[in-house]
């Protein structure tokens, strides 16, 4: 008899998965071309007197951060 | 005392606590491989999460992203990418890994790897690759090595006896404690240089603006070409920030030293916490480095070695004592590295070449005296590699990484149950093609219509992996079923 294979892992089963997974690429894209390098790409932009292509992407570093803590709590 | 006096002190001091910590280290082992190769599979969360940041940070991102800053401006803050996505890389493959080597035994990425595509073939190669390109790395830290000891000794230790003296200290708390000395001092390391970083370049950002905002101002001002995207040499393109997120990520991880400390975790839930919560640390520690290279760009222009602008600002510009304790921790983020790496080539070569082909039945004692006398060469292989050449660290790291990375589609495939596999001759064909296309966009052209290397070489790989794997027969039933019902049982459960 032909052996049945799991189902896939490459779609997260879960919708808290679905969530994580969704979150961390709508995130990441942002820190990415071409949002780095025409949105985000101002030098003459502060924020708190710091430049603000540095505060936006750590604020978006955080928020990935905050995804995988999220996954973590919810035990994905 | 004379800053050179102090700077050269505190680094002995720092070397002469790795060795204690071998010695007691070496108390603690057990004579048998898991416990000199894998720390008995029983690291905590705090001992793996610092070994874990220490070892991907290294001399590189000590010297190396500062110069970074300094050459090419703030698109270095790309580093954040990378580091997210190790978290993530760790979050996913990590349990997995972890879940596979704990079932079957697997020591090294080429155990994993041989097993699931049952073939020898597979291990010879992966085990190539991982020694290969990880011995570039080894280059790296130890020449960060030597250049941090020439600069606190101001030129009186030669870059040469440096990196021998440092090698030999890694080399010798290895032999005595194994993994276990290595994620000791890793401890140690991983502290000190987080403190170090920090605290200097905070020091330097107040010492010579007055605080941080002031030395925005001034690179405003000064150095308005430094603050935007692709940066003053048009180095930072999108080709080439995508194409470092991907090397420096999961051609890191893929590194045979980062994916052994998967397998030496005590749970699974312990590398998710990991996972989780590894990128506060390695991307914040990107922030002070910013703050040295962008601020040394006006403070110290025209420096002909960029990599220099940390040390050579707190030679000018700090007191002694913290110069020399600053360094010190520039040390520990190279030896850190340096040590995992050496620990991670002992091991695929006592594992994957000498135990498998050479002498299979021997006892465990004698297994941990091959890899003690393998270290031994590789420190020879590694000194004579450092003294040879001296370049910009980070093209060498972008190089080792990109080597590691053309692993990725052997190890997805064996980590991600899925309707189809990869088979032996598809990831063999892959690896093949894969490696002469990096070495075609690193050396001939390099990095092709602005896009990475890697990139270009891991594209080729993937395409004629599954091209060659559609019309190949793949692993039996009976492995997909072990290897990849034990990957279900682990994310799902039973």
């Amino acid at each position: 008899m032909a052996r049945i294979p799991p189902p896939s892992h490459f779609w997260p089963r879960t919708r808290e998965g679905r969530i994580a997974v969704g979150a961390f690429v709508v995130l990441f894209a942002l820190c990415m071309p071409p949002f780095t390098h025409t949105v985000w790409d101002r030098p003459d932009a502060w924020i708190g007197g710091w430049p603000s292509f540095l505060v936006v992407l750590f604020l978006i570093y955080s928020a990935l951060v905050g995804v995988l803590v999220w996954t973590l709590r919810k035990g994905v | 005392m004379e800053a050179w006096v102090v700077a050269t002190s505190l680094i002995f001091l720092y070397l002469l606590a790795t060795i204690v910590l071998g010695v007691v280290a070496n108390k603690r082992m057990t004579v048998d491989m898991e416990d000199f190769l894998l720390y008995g599979r029983k690291a905590g969360f705090i001992v793996l999460y610092l070994t874990v940041v220490a070892t991907f940070h290294s001399a590189f991102a000590f010297l190396g992203s500062g110069g970074f800053f300094y050459t090419h401006g703030i698109g270095f803050w790309a580093a954040g990418t990378w580091t997210l996505l190790v978290g993530a890389i760790t979050y996913v493959l990590g349990p997995r890994i972890w879940a596979l080597g704990k079932a079957f035994g697997y020591i090294t990425p080429a155990d994993m790897l041989a097993d699931f595509y049952e073939s020898e073939a597979v291990r010879v190669v992966v085990a190539i690759v991982s020694v290969v390109f990880t011995i570039l790395y080894i280059q790296v830290q130890a020449q960060g090595l030597g250049y941090i000891i020439n600069v606190a000794s101001g030129d009186r230790i030669s870059f040469e006896l440096g990196t021998l003296i440092l090698l030999v200290v890694a080399a010798a708390y290895l032999m005595a404690g194994g993994l276990r000395a290595v994620y000791w001092t890793d401890v140690i390391q991983g502290v000190w240089m987080y403190v170090a970083v920090w605290v200097g370049a905070m020091y330097l950002a107040y010492e010579l603006f007055g605080g941080p905002l002031e030395l925005w101002r001034q690179v405003q001002a000064q150095r308005p070409d430094l603050l935007g995207l692709p940066g003053p040499r048009g180095f930072f393109t999108p080709g080439m920030w995508i194409g470092m997120t991907i090397t420096l990520s999961f051609g890191i991880i893929f590194q045979p030293h980062m994916m052994i400390r998967y397998y030496t975790a005590v749970d699974a839930r312990t590398l998710k916490i990991l996972g989780a919560t590894t990128p506060i640390y390695l991307m914040t520690l990107y922030i002070p480095a910013a703050l040295v290279g962008l601020g040394g760009a006006v403070a110290m222009p025209g420096l002909d070695i960029p990599d220099q602008i940390f040390p050579e600002l707190l030679f000018a510009h700090a007191p002694p004592v913290l110069t020399g304790v600053i360094l010190a921790g520039a040390t520990a983020a190279a030896m850190s590295t340096l040590d995992s790496i050496l620990h991670a080539n002992m091991t695929v070569l006592t594992r994957d070449v000498y135990q498998r082909y050479i002498a299979p039945d021997r006892d465990q004692a004698h297994y941990v005296l091959i890899g003690r006398l393998l270290v031994g060469a590789l420190l020879v292989v590694g000194y004579v590699l450092s003294v040879r050449t001296f370049d910009f660290l980070v093209v060498l790291v972008t190089l080792s990484g990109a080597g590691a990375l053309q692993l990725m589609p052997a190890i997805v495939s064996c980590l991600f149950p899925g309707p189809r596999t990869l088979t032996r001759a598809g990831v063999l064909a892959g690896l093949f093609a894969g490696l002469v296309t990096l070495y075609v966009t690193l050396v001939v052209v390099a990095h092709p219509l602005g896009m990475h290397g890697g990139i270009w070489s891991l594209i080729v790989n993937t395409v004629v992996a599954i091209a060659v794997s559609a019309g190949t027969p793949g692993p039996s039933d009976a492995t997909l079923e072990r290897i990849h019902g034990e990957v279900e049982r682990q994310v799902y459960g039973p």
